[in-house]
């Protein structure tokens, strides 16, 4: 038995020793960091301001969901933790983004703000489902296990030529998820996709979440089945083997294929989805739905100036009744915000 | 009180007598007139001829006094007992006489219904208790019925007294009136907590289609993408195995290329923007990260917007930019 030697004889490498803090300071710092793109992982905290009702930390929970892997799924606050517990915490953790629910008197609020030092876009949400209510509304509600271990692909749409707050919403948005790198990315991991869409007339943005399934073109659907399942079909009404597959199914829905939702993968995705096969794309809502407003753009983290709406001065005369209408929502905001940044205490 | 007195105290003197009727009687009939009016003297003098007494059977004047005074202290309340005994030396003697009266009275009864005058006294006690008792019980008998006949109203408070059903109403009225308020406001504060909640519909309608066409058209856009960037040679079927190693051969050779290259980050640009975060990048780095020089140092987050913003040039943002760049 070889007595354990202390000291500098115990380090293994040739290199020069590094301290433990320093050591895990670089994990840290390699945690945050994609191994293969370099690039940065947000990280995201969804979290509220004040008291929820049920329904809005139902949803709460589902937006965390939908900023899986990288997010805290069980976050859990507190009712004294002020906004600057939150951004102390982000610091070390590498926390980028904050998504804060509110629940104030005319309708629940959205925060999508970037950390330490913001800017804060505020939405109204006009209109929320949950993806318990979605799924209740689906005849076959599919949301397999492994969906959420890899970030959605964020799609945007409707947001060009709109001007500034319009812009930087898309820069944050983009910056939302862990960029997509086209020549590296592998088609298996991509499985859910957040949908922003700009509805001009209304001047509401639509979040959708959709799961991603691809279908092979040209395969019936019993074909499928039995790929899939790893059962043995039942076969006691047919008479011979072959009916099973030359039989054609009831009305299967894969025959309704449009060339637009078909691509060529370049790579085996699945057992079903192998490389060089044409393949179809389905999408099936898996929630939480939502209409939001944007309300206000603030330079800080929930404070800082107004960035928008835009003040009434500058304002075309045609417009004004209804922005000015705006602008006193985003005032009250402001004053309310203020107090909720700088200390919490007032809130209940 | 007197009267009360008696009821009380009957019962046990006629309890007495009981286990032995007949040779109580021989006995009397033996002693005749002189022992009533020797019971008489008794009554008047008490604490005289015990053992005569305790020989026939018959309560001694001590227990009925006893008697007495506790049918006083049950009826009696609690203000009155102190006057009672205060006053206990002046209404002995009157209730004794009247007691003797009473006897007289029911000995007469007696001696005009029964035959046997010489009965003896305290069985005659005994039979006027029960009858009276009796008329009692006919009475309390009517009442009951009186009362069991009666016809309910069809009152929800059901049979209560008239006393209590104002106050149970009255109570009952406010609790009503409570809880009509109480839960008005519960249904208020749902419809609160609920607002903007909307339960979607069963089937897909226009709009959702429209949503799920444009979020299919970006993924086909990014999946197009990717299989451009990731398929090596379109003439080449990789699912046949002689293509598939030509196909590993190029792919190595494109990884080594790729990490002496400079980086390619430039041409990736031109993808959908959607999906095509990398900001520009100087031209001599080499494509994997861990290699370049600026791995992990500083982040690109930190200005996103200024690039942006700077190019843009608006009055409007450039306030808000410069106080962010001041706190840094």
């Amino acid at each position: 038995m070889r007595q354990p030697r202390s000291g500098p004889g115990k380090r293994r490498g040739r290199g020069p020793r590094i301290p433990a803090t320093t050591l895990r300071k670089q994990q840290a710092a390699l945690a945050n960091v994609d191994q293969i793109t370099g690039a940065k992982i947000p990280k995201s905290f969804v979290f509220s301001r004040g008291k929820l009702p049920s329904t809005l930390r139902h949803l709460q929970q589902d937006l965390r969901k939908v900023m899986l892997p990288y997010t805290a799924l069980n976050l859990k606050e507190k009712k004294r933790n002020n906004l600057k517990d939150f951004v102390n915490v982000a610091g070390p953790l590498g926390v980028t983004h904050f998504l804060i629910l509110s629940n104030p008197k005319s309708l629940p609020h959205l925060r999508f703000s970037n950390s330490p030092q913001g800017p804060t876009f505020t939405f109204q949400i006009e209109e929320y489902a949950l993806a318990a209510d979605i799924a209740n509304s689906q005849k076959r509600p599919r949301c397999p296990p492994g969906i959420f271990k890899n970030s959605p692909l964020v799609v945007l749409s409707g947001f060009s030529g709109l001007g500034n707050p319009f812009e930087s919403l898309v820069e944050y948005f983009q910056h939302m998820v862990p960029a997509v790198d086209p020549s590296t990315v592998k088609l298996a991991e991509c499985q859910r996709i957040l949908l922003l869409k700009y509805d001009k007339e209304k001047e509401v943005v639509d979040f959708r979440h959709y799961s991603i399934k691809l279908q092979p073109i040209g395969v019936s659907r019993r074909i499928r089945k039995l790929m899939q399942n790893n059962q043995v079909p039942d076969l006691r009404d047919l008479k011979d083997v072959s009916d099973y597959v030359t039989k054609a199914g009831y009305g299967s829905e894969s025959e309704v294929d449009d060339e637009a939702a078909t691509v060529s993968l370049p790579s085996d995705v699945d057992k079903l989805n192998r490389a060089s096969r044409k393949s179809a794309v389905r999408l099936q809502e898996i929630g939480p739905r939502m209409t939001m407003r944007l309300v206000k753009v603030e330079a800080g983290l929930c404070s800082g100036d107004v960035l928008y709406p835009w003040p009434v001065a500058k304002e075309s005369v045609g417009e004004k009744g209804k922005v000015t209408e705006e602008e006193i929502e985003g005032q009250e905001e402001t004053e309310d915000e203020l107090e909720d940044g700088s200390e919490d205490e007032m809130e209940e | 009180m007197a009267a009360a007195s008696q009821a009380v105290s009957a019962p046990p003197s006629a309890a007495a007598p009981a286990p032995a009727p007949n040779p109580g009687k021989r006995k009397t009939r033996a002693k005749g007139k002189g022992n009533k009016n020797k019971a008489k003297k008794k009554l008047a003098r008490s604490g005289q001829d015990d053992s005569i007494h305790r020989r026939r059977n018959k309560p001694s004047a001590k227990f009925l006094k006893l008697l007495r005074k506790r049918a006083r202290d049950y009826n009696s309340d609690d203000d009155e007992e102190d006057d009672d005994r205060q006053q206990e030396h002046q209404p002995n003697p009157r209730r004794r006489r009247r007691d003797e009266e009473e006897e007289e009275e029911e000995d007469e009864a007696l001696s005009h219904s029964d035959q046997e005058e010489e009965d003896e006294e305290e069985e005659g006690v005994s039979t006027s208790a029960i009858t009276r008792f009796e008329q009692g019980c006919r009475a309390f008998r009517v009442a009951f019925l009186k009362i069991m006949a009666k016809k309910l109203p069809d009152d929800p408070l059901g049979p209560i007294l008239s006393a209590h059903k104002k106050l149970v109403a009255a109570k009952l009225a406010e609790e009503l009136e409570e809880h009509k308020p109480k839960g008005e406001a519960r249904k208020e504060k749902r419809m609160a907590a609920e607002k903007g909640h909307v339960i979607p519909e069963d089937h897909l309608d226009s709009k959702e289609k429209e949503l799920i066409k444009v979020a299919t058209k970006g993924v086909v856009r990014l999946f197009n993408a990717v299989s451009k960037a990731q398929k090596p040679r379109k003439d080449l079927n990789p699912s046949r195995t002689k293509d598939a190693k030509v196909l590993a051969k190029e792919r190595k050779n494109t990884f080594l290329a790729e990490l002496e290259m400079p980086s390619h980050q430039d041409k990736k640009s031109q993808a959908p923007s959607n999906f095509s975060k990398h900001t520009g990048k100087d031209e001599d780095e080499p494509a994997w990260a861990p290699l370049r020089d600026t791995y992990m140092l500083g982040s690109k987050l930190k200005d996103w917007d200024k690039m942006k913003d700077s190019a843009a040039a608006s009055g409007q943002a450039e306030v808000p930019l410069g106080d962010s760049s001041d706190e840094e």
